[in-house]
């Protein structure tokens, strides 16, 4: 006989949710050493003693009453979707503030069990908790995990299980003194009169809510028949006072038994503490940054290019020899000249892309993004952003999709809608193979110059532009900043290998779907119609180029680049993959073939650079940022001023370059 | 507790000191609650960055910016920069 049980995975940010949730469910979702590193609930399945086992994995929350995007989605799933059990992750090495979420936890009258993990830390640090005493003061199952090892996932179940069978629940809760206690009563009593809502959710659990002028709760209650009682109850007193003392109480409750549990030797100044003296330091902080980030780039583009010298030789090989022997003709031109150039053409960055990746894993999982958020807070707040923002425009870098998804955890809709729209303009990975092409081909030692200057340019205009929007589409205050700092943890080969692989695999199967497409679309238009010669002007390719060619004429551009541009909307790479499919007949590597084309000059080189930077979101992006934003306004907003910025700022770097390079 | 109240932004590096009220907007003031900033919780600061600063609170780590260091109010009865 199977049975199904529904596990919910909740607790506080960065407290190891995502990592026991791989651990449970063999997934591989994206973890990391910073606070919100996990926006929307994911799903995985087990089997177990006959169970059959649904895992849900929530972002983190500090407590029962939402505020961010994120944390609506992990408190709607407790309320709403009624799972069989939650399994509330605790960090051991912070007992006292988990519990907080522990004492709401209760009132929501679902069996919970507590995965008391990281218990490895707590333990190294000397602290020791006596985990019978603690389930017997909560009258909840504790059981020892660590996450990043898998210990303790069989005993978790078990209890997980267990708990999920024995129904209905006892009701352990805080209490909150005779005032806040005979507002409850009261409260109870008048909600009781409103069926659906007490079938649906504990009326103890709504009082208290309402009682601590939780906005969400009292929208539930506004429709319904105890409407007009619960008002003038509420009417009379001061929710803020209420929560305040609530939570005062619930701390008092927990610290009431901590000593009894928890035995634990007096802090000082940890090895973190020291640390962020210096990287936070109000002199050495901003210079610190700017070294690493300096670092990162120099790494990312040095260390690379003796593999992608020999990726290219083996595309240019492989290219030529399908041509050569493949037959019929047409064949060895659709697999040498459409796939192996093209998709090859992408290939060529993957060791750009793979060391990209490895440092944006190094950055998240040393504790380290989150004191660069900090840092930048103070810039970022005089242009109109939060510190939070900083956040989703560093993992910008590596993709704007999960950037653009990161901003779920900033709290005020303004300031994440404002985040949203400039994300695009930080520079992504798929944007660096353009970079990398170009700025090789034309300005040779300069080449690394070129590209900082492009990486700049996209932070810039997305400062600008938050500034602009702000004073004038979105106007109001920037939202103050509050970040957990977490410990900071020496990430293992293994661990940073392994983020780097996830995130640089998807640049790889990218390359084997969207832009192997892109590429065989691009040669059948630049094959046909039959008896064409290949990549003229009178095929297909030549007449769209042709039509668009007008519009980017004055940038420079001629009829192929228009052709790469336009399919640069599936993806970015997809403008060097089309180049590499429209050039890609003689036997020279793309890039000599770029520099030997008369109609591409240092300064248009430059101005396409500018142009594939700024012009428009890739269809991912726009579709995450539909998504997000819920607004074809919004997207459509997006999309038509990218193109704007990067028609102007092409056409002026064009112009003005060969002041600068010579007239090259 | 002793002394008047002072906002949490004044305090230098190497302070300890006690919440005393929070005076920032209602889902703000949730949020510090649930983070273990409550009255009566004892909280040190780490760094200080003119107002902005880390500050432990238990075994938490907190960065705050000025603008929300200045709506905790803390008794100042020691150490005051």
């Amino acid at each position: 006989m199977t049975r199904e049980i529904r596990i919910a995975l909740t607790g506080n940010p960065n407290v190891g949710k995502t990592t026991l949730f791989n651990a449970l469910t063999g997934s591989r979702q994206h973890v990391g050493n910073w606070p919100g590193v996990t926006v929307e609930k994911k799903t995985g399945r087990i089997n177990r003693n006959g169970y059959e086992i649904e895992v849900v994995d929530l972002p983190g929350t500090y407590s029962l009453t939402a505020y961010s995007a994120d944390e609506i989605i992990a408190r709607n799933f407790l309320l709403d979707e009624k799972p069989d059990v939650v399994v509330q992750v605790v960090d051991a090495t912070n007992l006292e503030r988990n519990l907080y979420l522990t004492t709401q936890l209760s009132e929501l009258r679902v069996p919970v069990v507590i995965a008391l993990n990281m218990a490895d830390m707590a333990e190294a640090q000397g602290d020791a908790i006596d985990r019978a005493r603690l389930s017997e003061f909560l009258e909840i199952p504790v059981v020892r995990t660590v996450g990043t090892r898998g210990e303790g996932l069989d005993t978790l179940l078990e209890a997980a299980i267990k708990e999920a069978k024995t129904s209905p629940h006892h009701e352990h809760t805080v209490g909150y003194g005779d005032d806040a206690e005979a507002k409850i009563v009261t409260l109870v009593d008048a909600l009781s009169a409103d069926r659906n809502l007490a079938k649906r959710y504990p009326l103890r659990w709504l009082a208290v809510k309402l009682l601590e002028g939780d906005e969400n709760v009292v929208s539930k209650v506004r429709e319904g028949p105890a409407s007009v009682r619960v008002q003038s109850i509420l009417s009379s007193i001061d929710a803020d006072e209420y929560e305040a003392v609530m939570a005062d109480k619930r701390y008092e409750a927990i610290a009431a038994i901590l000593p009894q549990v928890h035995r634990t030797d007096p802090k000082g100044t940890t090895f973190s503490d020291m640390v962020d003296r210096v990287v936070t330091n109000r002199y050495l902080g901003i210079p610190i940054f700017l070294a690493l980030m300096w670092g990162a780039f120099e790494l990312t583009f040095t260390v690379a290019t003796p593999f992608m010298t020999a990726i290219d030789t083996l595309v240019v090989w492989l290219a030529e020899l399908a041509v050569a022997s493949i037959e019929p003709a047409w064949l060895g031109s659709l697999i040498g000249d459409g796939i192996i150039s093209g998709v090859g053409a992408v290939l060529i960055f993957l060791p750009n892309i793979f060391i990209l990746f490895l440092i944006l894993a190094f950055l998240e999982d040393s504790g380290y993004l989150a004191r660069a958020a900090f840092i930048m807070d103070r810039p970022l707040y005089a242009i109109g952003l939060p510190g939070k923002a900083f956040i989703p425009m560093l993992i910008g870098f590596g993709c704007n999709v999960p950037a653009i998804m990161a901003t779920r955890s900033i709290e005020s809709e303004k300031d994440r809608l404002l985040t949203i729209l400039v994300n695009p303009f930080m520079s992504c990975s798929a944007r660096l193979p353009v970079y990398v092409l170009f700025a090789g081909a034309f300005f040779g030692a300069q080449a690394g110059g070129v590209m900082f200057f492009l990486y700049v340019l996209g932070i810039v205009v997305a400062i600008v532009s938050a500034k602009l929007f702000r004073s004038t589409v979105l106007p109001g205050d920037v939202s103050p900043f509050v970040m957990e700092m977490p410990p900071y943890r020496l990430p293992t080969a293994m661990t940073s290998l392994m983020h780097m692989w996830s995130r640089g695999s998807m640049y790889l199967r990218k390359a084997g779907t969207i832009i192997l497409l892109g590429a065989m679309v691009v040669w059948a238009l630049a094959s046909f119609p039959y008896g064409v010669e290949y990549g003229s002007a009178e095929s297909f390719a030549g007449m769209l180029g042709h039509l668009i060619e007008p519009l980017v004429a004055p940038l420079g551009f001629d009829w192929k680049v228009a052709v790469a541009l336009i399919f640069g909307f599936l993806a970015k790479e997809v403008v060097v993959g089309s180049l590499g499919v429209l050039y890609g007949t003689g036997e020279e590597t793309l890039s000599e073939a770029l520099l030997a084309d008369p109609g591409l000059s240092a300064a248009t080189a430059l101005a396409l650079m500018v142009f594939v930077l700024l012009y428009m979101p890739c269809v991912a992006a726009l579709g995450v940022i539909k998504k997000e934003t819920g607004s074809w306004k919004w997207t459509g907003f997006a999309v038509a001023y990218g193109i704007v910025v990067a028609w102007v700022l092409a056409f002026v770097v064009g112009h003005l370059a060969p002041f600068f390079i010579g007239g090259a | 507790m002793t002394g008047d109240l002072c906002p949490l932004a004044l305090l230098s590096a190497g302070t300890e000191a006690t919440v005393a009220d929070i005076r920032a907007g209602k889902g703000m003031q949730t949020r510090l609650f649930g983070m273990g900033f409550c009255p009566d919780a004892r909280v040190k600061v780490q760094c200080a960055n003119r107002g902005s600063l880390i500050v432990s609170v238990g075994d938490a780590r907190y960065a705050l910016s000025r603008g929300i260091a200045m709506k905790i109010l803390v008794g100042c009865a020691k150490g005051v920069a």
